[in-house]
């Protein structure tokens, strides 16, 4: 994903310079020039053409005038009529704008394609409702865009007020309108979404950066303060994007390319999902460097990063063509909407970026402005994906590295532990064998109370029988004897 | 925008208030009921919708949650242009909150007049120990500036279904007094919509100024 970007991004950068080499951008619907340059091509064109047309009129003329003299009288007159079409013809060429007056047939047919593909596709998704309603939903569109060709010289405004008005239009008809009744309401926002892109689509040459505002100028700008705020890292911003890690650069460069996709897209709202996929990534990123949903807080400073990093082409002139074409709906309700206010929030903070936006001193933002100094945590993401890519092994390997260290240290302090439990327990079998010494003590004889022994000379001696003439005294006596 | 007539409303609330303050808490408790919860379902936390019926009538609600961060200030016509309600957040253990909130309110009068239905949301009310902004002073500024006063804690759930409830009830009435008063106002409103979304980018060419404020005045 990473290394394919570089080459993507490129053919687009190239595309998009002016054909002249004069340094502006280009546009395909000017046949790759910028707009002055185009209109210069046009006036040589125009000129050549106009010196061809009365050339062969003079031509004609003079082979007239040769045939006979005679005619003069009518050739004359012939020639003032040629020259009266001529004359209605450059009226014509200077009231209709340059760029439908001179038709490039390639990039018309180009245009008709896509024109001609939505049109299949709106055909086919009418066929499931009446005829009358379908032929009254086509029949209004028709109008708009016919009334769009009649205008398309008019300034931007009326433009923009002709298709905003006709959304309003079309939606009260679709509410209300008898024809409409059967249709849910999921259908009725189909049929507007059908609508809005192709009139978007089919109009686009007429209304995306037309000739009578000053988008293109207002692009140049914020091109120009984009690559002059290069050195704005996320922190300075207060994101936790970090680069470094593998998977947040591969959602960062995803998201970059997906706000750059918005321009080759031409209706409004596929200009609009190409915002909201690229804020997918965003809070995708977000999520893995925080616990817990993203706010508005985390989300906003990520987006003014990513617009940052991607200097996307024709911005401004991207944005004010949802905002004068998208269906007033879509802009004011819905993730989508939400997100568009976001990206309006994050242009408008990089035109006004100032010294205090970034938390930094005036001298030290008008140093990295005017590129005498690079900020001290800057330049890394610049790095080639090699470079990179070691960069973060050798991190890795330090990591490990310490872990190895640690697990050798700790197994070292268990080998000292069991040494010392060793020891203690030795020190411990002593001590108790000191404290408590082992004495033998002699075995105890077993003594035969029978056995003739020295001890038995110091018994007393035994009782001597007493002569007791009662009886019961004799008893006692007998026991006693017996004793012995 | 109440687009559709009568047949539902969509309404936009927009989040206002300091960092900190716990909008994304508050948001969140009312429409997944959770707080500090690590298994939300929701990616982002930064617009959400909710459907409600109130009274029969079904609305559904979109909460735009904003940048709180001082330095994005600036920025805030462009979140709330076009939003029919507004709820200023402030942490009651914070003053600067409170004051920042007045600056809000100060700000979305002077841009969207009356248009505009105001809740104010003194949060973190199991923080009363610590309580820097007074119940009395806080509930008379509110009534001062028409807007609904509210305590509440994400954390212990308290006050957030009322005041979500009561706003999107202030905007039916609006919404209902304005169709009401004005016939057709559908047309008129989405036209000014237009208007004001093509003085933006004419702002912006202005450049060097601050945004909102000083163009629109």
């Amino acid at each position: 994903m990473a290394a394919k970007k570089p080459t993507k991004l490129h053919i687009e950068a190239s595309e998009l310079l002016c054909k002249n080499g004069c340094g502006f951008y280009g546009n395909q619907l000017w046949q790759g020039y910028c707009s002055l340059c185009y209109r210069e091509e046009c006036q040589r064109a125009k000129v050549a053409q106009q010196e061809q047309d009365s050339k062969k009129m003079m031509k004609k003329q003079a082979e007239d005038a040769d045939k006979a003299s005679l005619f003069s009288k009518f050739a004359e007159k012939k020639t003032q009529h040629i020259n009266k079409r001529a004359h209605t013809l450059k009226s014509m060429f200077k009231k209709t704008p340059t760029k439908e007056s001179v038709p490039e047939p390639r990039a018309k047919r180009q245009v008709n394609k896509e024109t001609q593909q939505i049109k299949a596709d709106l055909m086919d998704y009418l066929k499931q409702f009446k005829r009358p309603t379908a032929e009254d939903f086509v029949k209004i569109v028709q109008e708009l865009v016919d009334k769009l060709y009649q205008n398309a010289d008019a300034p931007v405004e009326d433009l923009t007020d002709l298709v905003q008005d006709f959304y309003i239009k079309l939606g009260k008809r679709m509410d209300s309108h008898s024809l409409y009744k059967d249709l849910s309401s999921e259908d009725i926002d189909t049929l507007l979404d059908y609508a809005e892109k192709y009139i978007t689509v089919k109009m686009y040459t007429s209304l995306f950066c037309p000739a009578t505002c000053d988008d293109e100028q207002k692009d140049l700008q914020m091109q120009t303060q984009i690559r002059s705020l290069h050195w704005v890292t996320g922190q300075q911003l207060d994101t936790m994007i970090n680069e470094h890690e593998t998977e947040v650069r591969t959602l960062v460069d995803q998201a970059i390319t997906e706000i750059i996709e918005v321009n080759s897209k031409k209706a409004p709202q596929d200009k609009l999902s190409c915002i909201v996929r690229c804020s997918k990534h965003i809070f995708e990123i977000i999520r893995q460097s925080k616990e817990g949903p993203a706010c508005a807080d985390d989300f906003l400073p990520a987006l003014i990063y990513t617009v940052l990093k991607a200097n996307p082409p024709l911005l401004q002139s991207n944005i004010q063509f949802i905002t004068r074409f998208s269906c007033p709906s879509r802009l004011m309700k819905g993730e989508a909407g939400y997100i568009f206010t976001n990206l309006c929030c994050a242009v408008q903070f990089i035109e006004n970026i100032t010294h205090e936006s970034l938390a930094l001193t005036q001298h030290e933002f008008d140093r990295y402005m005017s590129g005498e100094a690079i900020p001290p945590q800057s330049g890394n993401e610049y790095m080639c994906e090699g470079l990179r890519l070691m960069y973060d092994n050798l991190k890795t390997l330090a990591e490990l590295r310490q872990r190895q260290e640690k697990v050798m240290a700790e197994a070292l302090q268990l080998q000292q532990e069991m040494k010392d439990f060793k020891e203690n327990f030795k020190q411990e079998v002593q001590n108790v064998l000191i404290r408590m010494p082992l004495t033998i003590k002699p075995r105890k004889m077993k003594v035969n109370l029978d056995d003739d022994s020295e001890s038995l000379d110091l018994l007393p001696s035994p009782l001597l029988p007493l002569t007791v003439d009662n009886v019961g005294m004799d008893t006692r006596n007998t026991r006693v004897r017996l004793f012995h | 925008m109440a687009g559709g007539g009568n047949r539902n409303f969509n309404f936009k609330a927009v989040l206002l208030g300091e960092g900190c303050v716990g909008k994304t808490s508050l948001v969140l408790r009312y429409v997944e009921n959770k707080f500090n919860d690590k298994h939300l379902t929701t990616l982002q936390a930064s617009f959400l919708t909710k459907k409600l019926n109130i009274g029969g009538k079904r609305v559904n609600l979109s909460i735009w949650d904003t940048a709180g961060q001082e330095r994005f200030h600036a920025l805030g016509p462009i979140y709330y242009r076009d939003s029919n309600g507004a709820i200023l957040v402030y942490d009651i253990t914070d003053e600067d909150s409170f004051q920042k909130v007045k600056s809000w309110v100060k700000e979305l009068k002077k841009m969207l007049g009356n248009d505009i239905c105001l809740c104010i949301a003194g949060n973190k009310i199991d923080l009363e120990k610590d309580r820097h902004v007074t119940v009395a002073e806080a509930e008379a500024y509110a009534a001062s500036v028409g807007a609904k006063h509210f305590h509440t804690s994400a954390k212990l759930s308290k006050g957030i279904e009322e005041m979500f409830l009561e706003l999107a009830k202030n905007m039916i009435e609006k919404a209902d007094s304005d169709t009401a008063t004005r016939p057709g106002t559908g047309k008129n409103n989405r036209k000014s919509v237009v208007v004001v979304d093509d003085s933006t980018p004419s702002r912006q060419a202005g450049g060097g100024g601050c945004c909102g404020g000083g163009g629109s005045s």
